[in-house]
């Protein structure tokens, strides 16, 4: 190390070695002189003992050792070299700025989202614990569901695991002083911290005696960041009582400021043990001992298992458990067959060192498509950079000869190229490094949603600086191992004797770069063509209703410690205050908001001539007389709900459905849907003696692509736990915000709106991963194309010049321009042809993997990818056309002169 | 080590190492004026020397040597070394003039 830094101040050490001989030659005649021996003859034996030149050159070696040395003369040389070529350096540069910083920036996703492990204690040992089979019990949540009492049995078998927790994402309100905020949360077993050894940063942790049983221990730990910016990070926090969904709880801690909790997609403020589900999650069952599925279960498996080892080991138990389950409160009667598949169920393990995380689930399939595709437009970089330099080095072919002759070993020189190569890659890499910071920032503008968002953070971590710097050594490697080798080959005679007339160096290996380059990049092109027209084809079918002049908002009066009739009451009476509002043309509300990706679903018994029960779960929604109107979509038979249909809970009566032409064409096809009764649920205790009042249009409810049967219920029957209003506006949203907001705080000043927003927004929002994929894609696919032709000119320019004698030859004996417009307007076809019949099959095998992100269109779709390829092939034709019209333009005598 | 034993006993420029050495040299080995400075820069980049410019005996400014702290040890180690070398060497004569 100390070597190197020789070089920086190797002007000093020369001098001073300078000095020092000088001292010792003088004082050597000085001495000689004065022992007799005449001038001259003194001054020619000591420069002769002494031997200076040689002993400066080993004095040098032992400053910097050899290799080191010539390898820093090369990168001076090299940096000299490309500053004297500002074109070529900034091309380069440019191209490896652009492939590195794009995958350094998408990779830094990957990283973060999919592959980045819990900041816990041995990360490596924990695995998820998941149903495989049917359920038969309900439950809400995302995904992996499982319920509280099979994990309290999990945690008896210490054979396997050293600890096994549960945990749930919710959503609560949170006052400490003010106005209740609507935040974040986890709810988790006693068992959370210590399994996975996250400790406090203040107070304690939640502990096994907070989750003694129901409402043991009402108490929370904020997370480090929510602690700084609600309390200031406040030093007596520890203690304080804050108010949780109108629930007195005590502060009990702060985490560690590390620990986000286990799911990158959504930050917690803060944790609350499993025991206060009551407060938490109002209006839900004893869901510390009914099998209600609503929590994830992370177990710490014994160093001595494997995740397979333990999943084999724990099935005898599971199917013990599983017969145990059926007799707890709450199991659902069902029927002979459905309990055959039930009791085949298995229990799965898969190794989680990342943790739980929906976000992951749906991102990661997309982040890879698109690391992929950053891969190869950094291989079209790395092409690119090849391409010029073997064009240098064709230019610079005499130089190199020279070199040769004057005893310049063949591996020195492929050294200085390669040097040449790694300084651009290097300092692309830089360039890259700069740009992804941005780029990543700009990317979770794409994600889904805000929770999300703020988990991603930009920075540069070491581990993204180590993947820009391996990337850009590795695209150095590659972009100059090529011309590095060629160089070595080249025959020093015919290098010397050659002239810019013959000789075709390299030529054959540029060509096969171009058409790789074109066969990649129409692999891009025809990529970013699939996603760009998904996207449009989502946007323009939208969700089936209209959304101009639409808002929705959502309220829940449970968690503010309504009980559901007061909760019941509320509601009705801000949405008739909301109908009367000079700012409102019409207003409905539904149970579940639409396009959020889930919905409230179930089987359906269906009772026509025959009793049966539908293939698979029909989206369910309870919703206000008008809501339909408001969204605008028609009743195509039959009527809406109206005040006959709403009734409090209790009161028995005739019920009433609402059905969507996709469930009448799935299910009653043929007959008339009017009159047919229908009951929730698949069980044999089921009544179907919900009646089918009307048929509505089909409109999404989950998401844009979701085309599912549904059924629709009056909200105003049974208890509501929540609804979401949807109204349509006059004038702007801001000024229909301000009156909604003045009409909730005059029902309950502490009741927060949640989620207001134009269906627009939402429709947008919900787009989020097609956007991300449709800009992305499409800008490297731009990218890529412009690589590729800049590549293709750069070769045909490089024949062009190669052949000037050639074709002026053919124009002197008779040859007329046109002929050679086409001589090499061929060469550039036969090159795009195959480049693009590399690329057709390379599509139809990539197709199949991004086939489920696709809407509308097959990867493989015949219009896109010609398309794609004819504007590849018009680009690539245009870029040649530039030098095969110089060529054409060649005067004979001009072509022949240049000899 | 010859450089180490002469440093160790007063710090000295590279021209008075050479005629110390040749005086030693003279009976002894021959020293090539020529490697000194490979040698001296060696042993500097080791840690083992440092040098600093100082006014010589003539008035001019000469880079004078001396042993750092880690050079005396080296030298220990290396007369240590030497000696069981030459002891060994010195049995084996012993043994073979017996």
């Amino acid at each position: 190390m100390i070597r190197f830094f020789n070089w920086f101040r190797r002007r000093s050490l020369e001098r001073g070695l300078d000095r020092e001989l000088q001292y010792h030659y003088d004082r050597r005649v000085t001495d000689l002189m004065s022992a007799g021996v005449p001038q001259s003859e003194a001054l020619r034996r000591a420069a002769v003992e002494l031997g200076l030149a040689q002993v400066r050159e080993e004095v040098r070696d032992i400053w910097l050792t050899r290799w080191l040395r010539d390898f820093l003369y090369d990168l001076r040389f090299s940096t000299r070299s490309l500053l004297r070529s500002p074109g070529f350096t900034a091309t380069t540069l440019l191209s490896l700025a652009f492939g590195i910083g794009a995958s350094t920036a998408i990779y830094s996703l990957v990283d973060q989202v999919i592959l980045h492990a819990l900041p816990v204690r041995n990360p490596e040992r924990l695995v998820l614990v998941d149903w495989h089979g049917d359920h038969v019990v309900g439950g809400f949540g995302s995904y992996n569901l499982m319920s509280y009492p099979i994990c309290r049995d999990l945690q008896q078998q210490t054979r396997f695991f050293d600890g096994v927790l549960c945990r749930a994402e919710i959503l609560v309100n949170v006052a400490a002083g003010g106005d209740p905020k609507p935040v974040a949360a986890e709810i988790v077993s006693g068992s959370y911290f210590s399994v996975l050894g996250v400790g406090p940063a203040l107070g304690r942790v939640i502990e096994e005696p907070d989750d003694s049983g129901p409402g043991a221990s009402p108490v929370a730990v904020l997370s480090h960041s929510f602690w700084q910016a609600e309390f200031g990070g406040a030093a007596d926090i520890v203690g304080r009582k804050i108010l949780i969904n109108e629930h007195p709880t005590t502060v009990i801690g702060v985490a560690a400021a590390a620990f986000h909790g286990v799911d990158v997609g959504a930050v917690p403020a803060l944790w609350i043990p499993a025991s206060m589900y009551a407060a938490a999650l109002p209006g839900t069952e004893d869901l510390l001992r009914h099998p209600t599925r609503w929590m994830q279960i992370l177990a710490r498996l014994r160093p001595d298992f494997t995740a397979a080892q333990a999943q084999a080991g724990l099935q005898p138990w599971f199917q013990g458990w599983i017969r145990d389950n059926m007799v707890r409160p709450g199991f659902p009667i069902i029927s002979s067959d459905r309990r055959r598949r039930y009791l085949a169920s298995t229990l799965a393990l898969t190794s989680a060192p990342q943790g739980h995380s929906p976000m992951r689930r749906s991102l990661s399939q997309p982040l890879w498509v698109l690391f992929a595709a950053t891969g190869v437009l950094l291989c079209l970089a790395c092409m690119n950079v090849a391409g010029l330099f073997l064009a240098r080095g064709s230019a610079r072919g005499r130089e190199i000869g020279t070199r040769l002759a004057l005893g310049a070993s063949r591996g020195r020189i492929g050294r200085q190229l390669l040097a040449d190569s790694l300084l651009l890659a290097l300092a692309g890499g830089a360039l890259g490094i700069a740009l992804a910071s941005p780029a990543v920032r700009a990317l979770t503008a794409f994600l889904p949603d805000s929770g999300g968002a703020t988990a991603i953070r930009s920075a540069v971590s070491l581990r993204l600086l180590a993947f820009a710097f391996l990337t850009s050594l590795a695209a150095g490697l590659a972009s100059g191992l090529a011309p590095a080798l060629h160089a070595g080959r080249n025959d020093l005679i015919s290098s010397l004797r050659e002239r810019g007339g013959t000789g075709f160096g390299g030529i054959g290996l540029r060509k096969c770069i171009v058409t790789l380059q074109v066969a990649f990049s129409l692999i891009l092109v025809v990529g970013a063509a699939l996603f760009v027209r998904t996207l449009t084809g989502l946007l323009a079918k939208g969700p089936g209703f209209n959304t101009g002049h639409l808002v929705s908002f959502s309220l829940a009066p449970r968690k503010n410690g309504y009980s559901p009739a007061d909760a019941g009451r509320l509601i009705r009476r801000i949405d008739a205050e909301i109908r009367a509002l000079p700012t409102v043309r019409t207003s409905g509300i539904a149970r579940y908001a639409l396009l959020t990706g889930g919905s409230w679903n179930d089987p359906v018994t269906i009772q026509t001539g025959r009793r049966f029960v539908t293939d698979r779960d029909i989206n369910l929604n309870g919703v206000s007389p008008g809501f339909f109107a408001t969204l605008g979509v028609r009743i195509l038979d039959g009527r809406d709900f109206d005040a006959r249909d709403s009734r409090p809970a209790g009161e028995t009566g005739s019920r009433s459905a609402i059905v969507n032409q996709a469930f009448v064409k799935r299910y009653l096809a043929g007959i008339s849907p009017l009159g047919v009764r229908l009951g929730e649920g698949s069980g044999p205790d089921v009544t179907p003696d919900i009646v089918i009042v009307g048929v509505v249009g089909d409109f999404n409810y989950r998401g844009l692509r979701d085309d599912s049967a549904q059924a629709f219920f009056p909200i105003f029957e049974g208890d509501d736990s929540g609804a979401t209003f949807y109204a349509k506006i006059r004038g702007s949203s801001a000024e229909a915000f301000q009156s909604i907001h003045q009409v909730v705080r005059q029902a309950d000043p502490a009741l927060p709106i949640l989620s207001f927003r134009t269906l627009d927004e939402q429709v947008s929002r919900s787009l989020n991963t097609e956007r991300m994929l449709a800009a992305l894609s499409g800008s490297f696919g731009a990218l890529a194309l412009v690589l590729s032709l800049i590549g293709l000119y750069g070769v045909m320019s490089f024949v062009v010049a190669r052949r000037t004698r050639e074709i002026g030859i053919r124009l002197a004996l008779g040859a007329t321009g046109a002929s050679a417009l086409r001589l090499v307007l061929r060469d550039a076809g036969v090159m795009i042809a195959a480049g693009v019949a590399i690329a057709l099959p390379c599509i139809a095998a990539l197709g199949k993997l991004f086939q489920s992100q696709l809407y509308g269109v097959t990867a493989t779709d015949p219009a896109t990818v010609a398309a794609a390829a004819a504007i590849l092939a018009a680009g690539a034709l245009a870029a040649a056309f530039i030098p095969a019209w110089r060529a054409s333009n060649v005067s004979p005598m001009d072509a022949l002169r240049l000899e | 080590m010859l450089i180490l034993q002469i440093l160790s006993l007063e710090p000295a420029h590279g021209y008075g190492i050479a005629q110390r050495l040749e005086q030693i040299s003279r009976s002894v080995v021959q020293v090539n004026q020529g490697s000194l400075y490979p040698a001296l820069h060696r042993l500097q980049q080791k840690g083992w020397l440092r040098g600093a410019w100082k006014q010589s005996e003539t008035g001019r400014e000469a880079k004078f040597y001396s042993l750092t702290p880690a050079g005396r040890r080296q030298l220990a180690v290396e007369k240590d070394s030497w000696a069981r070398l030459s002891g060994a060497v010195n049995l084996i004569f012993e043994e073979g003039s017996r």
